[in-house]
């Protein structure tokens, strides 16, 4: 049970504070509420709705693995470990995506 | 740095040779792996998007309001999850509990508002697993979400009725954290999700 060296590691790690995650927090919350509202807005184009909804995602995401995950703070090892993948994620949807001509951000040209 | 790394390794069995936590790089893994799992089941769902030969379709079923309610629970619970940890480290393990309560409850919540969403598809609106190609790619896509959702709040109430019980202090920081990570990633996950499958038109 017991993990004396653990703990004192993650003592002296130099984490965030309750204070900076209560903070993103916050932000999490009012870009999710942009991004509903956004979605209720008319007039928009395609193009601009989609690239600020995907831009919008992409910083919650970092956010919550930046900050609540402590990649941020974390061994540069454990970083490559989650982002190596992450890229590999990426490319299996951009590739599937190209293999079934499926465009989310740019519209179908029809020749 | 490298003696210094095996010296510390020899001390603590769950530091390896890189000084690391082996049970929490374990985690990284896992959830790297699990990237790819979503990666493919996502671009399955963007792949198959608008070519189903009948309805009804996402805009005819798609509750936003829940949905983003559902999305801001996950939120708020990630939060929570991390206090908890914070809460650990100051030895407060009544806190702690109590955080990974809240957070285990707003997960059971997120499962509950899925649950509806479900069933309410299936039987009002017609949409099922073989109904057409969108009801196959979402199903199987937010499903499996929730699946993960699930195992992570058994896993939080697991850790809470353990620290009720004394059985867990400050010296298993890393336990909790190795959870916290997991429950982040099915809140990243859901971040994904909730732009790509939800909010794009």
């Amino acid at each position: 049970m017991a993990e004396p060296h653990t703990v004192s590691a993650h003592a002296s790690g130099g984490r965030a504070t309750v204070k900076t995650y209560v903070n993103v927090a916050i932000i999490l919350g009012i870009i999710t509420a942009i991004e509903v509202t956004t979605l209720y807005v008319p007039g928009i184009p395609n193009v601009l709705l989609v690239s600020s909804l995907l831009a919008m995602s992409v910083v919650k995401f970092f956010l919550v693995v930046g900050f609540f995950m402590h990649l941020k703070y974390d061994s540069g090892i454990m970083r490559a470990l989650f982002v190596g993948p992450l890229i590999i994620a990426i490319c299996i949807i951009l590739a599937m995506m190209a293999l079934f001509s499926a465009y989310i951000l740019l519209p179908r040209v029809v020749l | 740095m490298a003696d210094h790394a095996l010296a510390h390794a020899a001390h603590d069995p769950n530091l390896g040779n890189t000084g690391l936590d082996h049970r929490k790089m374990g985690m990284w893994i896992f959830l790297g792996s699990d990237c790819m799992f979503f990666g493919s089941l996502i671009g399955t769902y963007l792949s198959y998007k608008g070519k189903s030969l009948s309805g009804p379709g996402p805009h005819d079923v798609f509750n936003i309001p829940l949905t983003s309610y559902s999305a801001a629970l996950l939120l708020a619970s990630s939060l929570f999850m991390v206090l908890a940890l914070a809460r650990l480290q100051e030895h407060r393990i009544r806190a702690a509990a109590f955080w990974l309560f809240a957070t285990a409850l707003f997960g059971l919540h997120f499962v509950l508002n899925q649950v509806y969403e479900f069933t309410t598809f299936a039987l009002h609106e017609g949409l099922k697993l073989s109904t057409n190609l969108f009801g196959s790619s979402f199903f199987v896509l937010t499903g499996f979400h929730g699946a993960h959702v699930t195992g992570g709040v058994i896993w939080l109430s697991i850790l809470m009725v353990l620290a009720l019980r004394g059985k867990i202090d400050a010296r298993d920081y890393t336990k909790v954290e190795i959870a916290g990570l997991y429950w982040h990633f099915v809140d990243i996950v859901w971040v994904a999700i909730f732009t790509i499958i939800y909010l794009i038109p």
